[in-house]
């Protein structure tokens, strides 16, 4: 039997963590009492004192009247809506270089949910953490209320007129006005750019993306004369070979690449074959910790590897052998495989590094990918940005030659390398403006702050493929005095159309004339606007040239010595635009299990040479970084996660972490995520605390992740899971079996399509009211995530293999929490839930210590309306994205996954109302809903014909500790790794 | 005997404890009467005018002047506080003070004068009334609709009759301890008993009632009598709470919707045109009516008229009673958890004719087979909490 640990300490003495755990859950529980925290300084005498007062209180508030509640009903009720009932509008996300097709739910005007859509081919029914969390960014208090100037309030009317003379001015003076944006999608926003631009007559626009894919984009330049991200089609994909691309995480489409990723490696339905993953990488990235075959390296060795994989195909296929540096690693085996499996491959880097990607081009070109697993019909255009544009600007500005500088959705001075300088240069410009909807580094330094409305809150069209549209429309009307940038852009031109009739026009004059299905355009915008998509094929005349490939080989520069830093977005933070959204600070990183900072990750055998453990401070190149020791780090390198280090983003990500924006080198022009020959000193005696949590909730070494390979599992599905059968043969009972007349609701699990990513964990909190707790409260393991994400590591400590495991209420059906409540607040349901009555707990927390999953949490305070915890349920914006179906729990409760019996009720009665049975599918709850991987499947177990009971029937299918004789009613299939070459 | 069953200092820590309990008593009786005392001043109402005018114009409508009139004073039709177990048609002063605070006097005058409509014409006929002494009422409902109605004084409540007892007992132990007044000590003793078993019962029926509000009936801003449109006029239920049948909410109707009849329908019989007048104004003006929540069900009860009207198609009237009886609305049930749970357990479901019941194979074989005759909704788990509660 293998070994599954979840910390380098676990592995190194099992007993003697499980005693430090022990004691320190005792001392977390014992300093409620204790007061030596600041949050629970009550003595015994305070709580006399609150008693008391409490009996006081009571006795008035019982002598007192009922407060009078008002209802106040519609004028005009618009037909489509029922009080208290959700609607749904199609919409599209697109922020911080991520797309992703959407439907929002609307609970009587306020959005309050986001879920999946699934006709669009490009997200198709999937969502990100970022994505499900964007709701919250809504309801900030942190957005601007109004337009600024120099931080004086001003009028659109006197702001507009302002600029606009300012803008004429220019104008006549041949001025050169700059329009610095991130990558714009929305073919109706270029448009109007253009026209923007033909009135000003010397403007320039410049695409920022503080993560650029400037790399790929030029290296396509050259193979197939024009810049393009190719698309890359996961799903018809055998082998798939990445060097430090997290596709599954933060690499361009993570959402589309985790969908075609997971299709190609389930197993469901007596599936025999599956992708193969290799990951060549430093950290430990979300797509490392899912490959079959891991590879850690060191960022700068990666050209060489590539150059050697490019050299060994050719060599058979009888291509160029092209002269270069030598590799560290040995390809032939994975060139045998790629070989094996010609036009049913994928290479891609994360490089931004020109030769690198001309390299993977002419490997994928020799394997025979382009036009099959890689299509050039519908290129990817969410990153349009080219680095040395940027670094112009900055000349420019710097030299005064840029009068007028508009900065639209982009934070240089926070998020560019020279971030200082652009802070120092933007005051040389004459005009500045930026349309940002929150205060951030860039706009505190411009003079007019024209705030731009919640992507929620407005109207847009975007193409985040060629040929593969959708479209935005609002679910809300502005909450505070803010303007789209396309308004505004339309009134400067002297145009008086509002942005969506601009839209329509721009859909009349192009979407409208790609299709044959309708000759009536209100017909087609509006079954455009239902469905938030329309899709295209765009054909392609790109051909590949060989162009540069030897002199890029010639270019590839040796690795070097030292320690390299790695620089990466994380999952849940980006590139940090979202800072202030709490419930993305308090996501742990799906690898390293660590909220709200982050760290610098350094390989186990570097922490004991040098005496590191995990909270010690590491100086890097002068900046100081709590460490944290990262199982399969790669030998010489340290990994430091973007997006954190805010100095203005708001009251949650104001200096939470370090920025290592500063870090981010040039080379060649493009921006390059890791430096060379770090100097890294520990700074004796100090140390930095860390959330981590990866040792939390322990299911104390009982074997609860089940895996097999794929050569064993081909041989016998029960490979791996034969412990179910010996559990089964001896389980016996002195408890009745539980009887199910109507329903029985099930989740399953498919380990093998989890990647891990969190989407479920947000998707879940968004859904369900789950409170954010902060920092220090995280530290002492009391994270309320109703669905938590458990990792585990197994064999070599250097480079270990992972498995995910998404844990959340087992609904048991003999459950052991429920005969241990003294007061019956947890009891079973009819339908096979797991109940839990809030205002019946008393919050004797026997349920939680008697729960073998460790699924149940605790209120340990009150973190609504609570100072104290000041996120985003201290504000009564903040509190409007609660779902109003769902009670906000109060202090002294104990809650957890519910399996969304909201979503089960609203369903039910939807088909009792209809006279009709449930149909299979129809019940999503939050985490199936939008999960990327479709590795969460939620149906009715009495249903024999559902997916979720043929799923239960498959030989994969276990339960977690089956031999307690529980019966959960959630289930899980083994991991497959298809590792066996 | 009784000196050796009470030693001194015992005595003494005794003694200081009935202060205290009487003392606590005190507070108790007085914070809730001094939260509800706070008054408005009125005095920054009053513009230029003295105060003297305002006095007279309240005297003038309570009727106190002038000394010879021969109508009736306004007080005894347009009431100052109003209760909401009869309901009184016409427009209480308040109501009058507001519609008119923003208004000119001409307005003012000319409604009271040339009054308009049936019920109106009736009542201030043989009205003569000087303009000065209305410009005076005019002030004064100036004032009124500013400070808002006069308070109705605090009233011998439940408390009142809970302190009584405790004061009782309170003599009743002194007396045992130290006075012996009453010769038969089984006859202080069981005062004790008595009043201590008395407290305790009007402490347990008020938690067992506590944020229970049935026969609740708040004075509306609009006088909306169900009687007249569901009694007298016949119209169905779901006319006006449409969404009873598929929607969580029965929901109340948005006044676009009251516009379908009283487009035409201007003046009512019993109010005249007063309250109608109130609804036109709301839709014209896109002023919404603020109306006073009766049902009010706890934040973690999760109530759905589409299961019980629907689905259950159960009449209005088992849960709000006679509705068409009801001049003014009132809240016809408890809506205690006891009362869902007991309904639940005798309210039989309509289980062969909805296929959504095909699931429950086992229960229809039984059906079938005879082994049960019925099945009601507690059997399908209508009482599990998270029907309710989630």
């Amino acid at each position: 039997m293998k070994t599954y640990w979840r910390s380098i300490e676990e592995l190194a003495n099992p007993k003697e963590l499980r005693r430090v755990e022990v004691r320190e859950e005792a001392k977390q529980k014992s300093m409620l009492m204790r007061g030596d925290s600041d949050l629970n300084s009550a003595s015994r005498r305070d709580f006399l004192k609150t008693f008391g007062f409490g009996i006081a209180a009571a006795s008035i508030v019982a002598s007192c009247k009922r407060p009078v509640n008002k209802a106040i009903p519609y004028l005009v009720k618009p037909d489509e809506i029922t009080p208290g009932t959700a609607d749904y509008y199609a919409s599209s996300y697109f922020e911080g270089n991520e797309y992703g097709s959407i439907v929002v739910k609307v609970r009587d005007g306020r959005p309050i949910k986001i879920e999946g859509n699934t006709l669009s081919s490009v997200s198709q029914g999937g969502t990100s953490a970022r994505i499900q969390a964007s709701v919250l960014n809504l309801y900030d208090d942190a957005r601007f209320k109004g337009p600024f100037k120099g931080g004086q309030e001003i009028s659109w009317e006197k702001a507009d007129e302002e600029i606009m003379a300012r803008l004429a001015d220019l104008q006549s003076q041949g001025g050169k006005v700059v329009l610095l944006s991130s990558t714009i999608i929305s073919p109706s926003t270029r448009e109007l750019i253009r026209k923007f631009a033909d009135k000003q007559t010397n403007t320039e626009w410049i695409q920022y993306d503080p993560v650029s894919a400037s790399g790929i984009l030029q290296a396509n330049l050259k193979s197939f004369g024009s810049a393009f991200i190719p698309d890359y089609r996961f799903n018809k994909a055998k082998v798939v070979v990445s060097f430090g691309a997290d596709f599954l995480g933060s690499w361009l489409s993570s959402v589309e690449y985790t969908k075609g990723y997971s299709a190609a490696r389930q197993l469901q339905n007596d599936r025999k074959e599956m992708l193969r993953h290799y990951q060549f990488e430093s950290g430990m990235t979300l797509s490392g910790s899912n490959a079959d075959v891991r590879f850690p390296i060191k960022p700068s060795e990666e050209g060489a590897i590539v150059l050697a994989l490019y050299n060994a195909i050719a060599k058979i296929k009888g291509g160029q052998i092209l002269a270069g540096v030598p590799s560290s690693v040995d390809v032939a085996d994975l060139a045998k495989d790629l070989l094996e499996n010609e036009k049913q491959s994928i290479i891609i880097s994360g490089s931004n590094d020109v030769n690198i990607q001309l390299l993977v081009n002419g490997i994928n070109q020799l394997l025979g990918n382009y036009g099959q697993t890689i299509g050039l019909e519908n290129p990817l255009l969410v990153k349009q940005g080219i680095d040395q544009d940027t670094e112009q600007l900055l000349a420019d500005l710097k030299a005064g030659t840029v009068k007028a500088l508009l900065v639209w959705n982009a934070n240089p001075v926070y998020d560019h390398p020279k971030g200082a300088e652009f802070a120092g240069a933007i005051k040389k410009a004459g005009l500045s403006v930026s349309f940002s909807e929150r205060p951030d580094e860039t706009t505190a330094l411009c003079q007019y702050v024209l705030p731009e409305t919640n992507f929620l809150e407005s109207w847009n069209d975007l193409e985040p493929k060629a040929g593969i549209y959708s479209l935005s429309q609002p679910v809300i009307a502005p909450i505070f005095n803010s303007r789209q940038p396309q308004v505004t852009l339309l009134k400067w031109i002297g145009g008086d159309l509002n942005y969506r009739d601009y839209i329509k026009n721009h859909w009349k004059e192009n979407q409208f004339q790609k299709q044959k299905d309708t000759a009536d355009f209100r017909q087609f915008w509006n079954t455009s606007l239902q469905n938030g998509v329309f899709e295209t094929v765009s054909e392609s005349k790109s051909v590949y040239s060989p162009d540069g490939l030897s002199q890029a080989a010639s270019q590839v520069k040796p690795a070097v010595g030292g320690l390299e830093v790695v620089i990466y977005e994380s999952i849940a933070i980006g590139n940090g635009k979202y800072a202030n959204n709490p419930w993305l600070q308090e996501l742990p990183d799906p690898v390293a299990k660590i909220s709200w900072d982050n760290f610098a990750a350094v390989p186990v055998a570097y922490a004991e040479e040098n005496g590191l453990k995990n909270e010690d401070v590491i100086q890097v190149n002068g900046i100081e970084l709590p460490v944290f020791v990262q199982p399969g780090q790669a030998k010489d390198t340290i990994s430091v996660a973007l997006g954190y280090g805010r100095e203005i983003a708001g009251k949650v990500g104001d200096q939470t972490g370090t920025n290592l924006y500063p870090f981010v080198g040039i080379e060649n022009g493009n921006r390059q995520f890791f430096v060379s020959s770090a100097k890294v000193e520990k700074v004796p005696g100090k140390t930095f605390e860390l959330a981590i949590s990866q040792t939390h909730h322990s299911m104390e070494g009982r074997p609860i992740v089940r895996e097999t390979t794929l050569a064993d599992y081909i041989k016998n599905p029960v490979s791996g899971n034969e412990l179910k059968a010996e559990h089964e043969s001896k389980s016996v009972t002195l408890y009745e079996a539980p009887v199910y007349n109507g329903h029985h609701w099930g989740m399953a699990v498919d380990l093998n399509s989890c990647t891990g990513c969190g989407n479920c964990a947000i998707a879940c909190q968004a859904e369900n009211n789950i409170q954010v707790i902060g920092k220090e409260q995280v530290r002492n393991r009391r994270i309320m995530h109703w669905i938590r994400i458990d990792r585990y590591y197994s064999e070599n400590p250097e480079n270990p293999k992972v498995s995910f495991q998404p844990v959340m209420c087992q609904h048991c059906g003999n459950a052991p929490c429920e005969n241990v409540c003294p007061v019956a607040a947890t009891p079973h349901s009819e339908e096979g839930l797991n109940q839990m009555a809030y205002n019946r707990c008393v919050g004797t927390k026997y349920c939680i210590n008697n729960c073998p999953y460790r699924v149940r949490r605790f209120n340990w305070f009150q973190y609504v309306k609570n100072e104290k915890f000041d996120f985003a349920s201290n504000s009564d914006l903040g509190r409007m994205v609660l779902n109003p179906d769902v009670t906000v729990r109060s202090r002294g409760v104990v809650e957890k996954c519910s399996m969304c019996v909201q979503r089960i009720q609203e369903k039910k009665q939807l088909a009792k109302l209809e006279g009709r049975a449930i149909a299979d599918g129809e019940i999503k709850t939050a985490c199936s809903q939008s999960c990327p991987g479709n590795a969460i499947v939620f149906g009715d177990l009495e249903n024999p014909e559902s997916r979720i009971s043929k799923l239960f029937k498959d030989k994969r299918n276990y339960h977690l500790l089956e031999e307690l004789h529980t019966l959960p009613s959630v289930g899980y299939l083994t991991k497959v790794r298809n590792t066996n070459v | 005997m009784r000196k050796v069953f009470l030693p001194g200092h015992f005595t003494k820590h005794l003694k200081t404890s009935i202060a205290f309990f009487i003392l606590s008593l005190f507070i108790f009786s007085v914070i809730p009467i001094q939260t509800t005392a706070a008054d408005d001043d009125p005095e920054e109402y009053l513009d230029n005018h003295s105060n003297e005018d305002i006095k007279r114009g309240e005297r003038f409508f309570k009727g106190l002047l002038p000394k010879d009139r021969k109508f009736e004073s306004c007080v005894s039709c347009h009431k100052l506080v109003t209760h909401s177990d009869t309901l009184d048609w016409n427009p209480s002063a308040m109501d009058i003070a507001v519609k008119f605070a923003g208004k000119d006097f001409s307005e003012f005058q000319s409604s009271v004068m040339q009054p308009n409509g049936k019920k109106m014409e009736a009542s201030h006929k043989d009205f003569q009334i000087e303009e000065e002494d209305l410009k005076k009422v005019k002030l004064y409902l100036d004032g009124l609709a500013s400070t808002g109605p006069p308070n109705p004084g605090p009233t011998v409540n439940q408390i009142m009759i809970f302190l009584l007892l405790g004061a009782l007992m309170t003599l009743a132990l002194i007396d045992l301890i130290f006075f012996h007044k009453i010769k038969y000590r089984l006859v202080t003793v069981l005062i004790l008993v008595v009043a201590l078993v008395l407290q305790i019962k009007m402490v347990a029926d008020a938690a067992i009632t506590l944020g229970r509000t049935p026969n609740y009936a708040p004075d509306q801003p609009i006088k909306f009598s169900h009687k007249v449109h569901v009694g007298d006029n016949k119209i169905d239920c779901k006319y006006c709470h449409h969404t009873a049948e598929f929607g969580k909410s029965a929901g109340i109707p948005a006044v676009e919707l009251c516009m379908n009849c009283h487009v035409l329908v201007r003046e009512g019989t019993n109010s005249g045109k007063f309250e109608i007048s109130k609804v036109v104004d709301a839709f014209e003006n896109n002023k919404p009516v603020e109306w006073t929540r009766i049902h009010n069900l706890p934040d973690h009860v999760f109530f759905s008229h589409a299961q019980h009207v629907g689905v259950g198609k159960l009449d209005c009237k088992q849960c709000h009673g006679a509705v068409e009886e009801m001049d003014v609305m009132r809240q016809h049930s408890d809506l205690s958890m006891g009362w869902c749970i007991n309904c639940h357990r005798d309210t039989k479901v309509d289980f062969r004719d909805n296929a959504y019941y095909d699931n429950y194979k086992k229960l229809h074989d039984n059906l079938k087979s005879g082994k049960i005759d019925t099945i009601r909704a507690v059997d399908i788990g209508a009482n599990d909490c998270m029907r309710c509660h989630y």
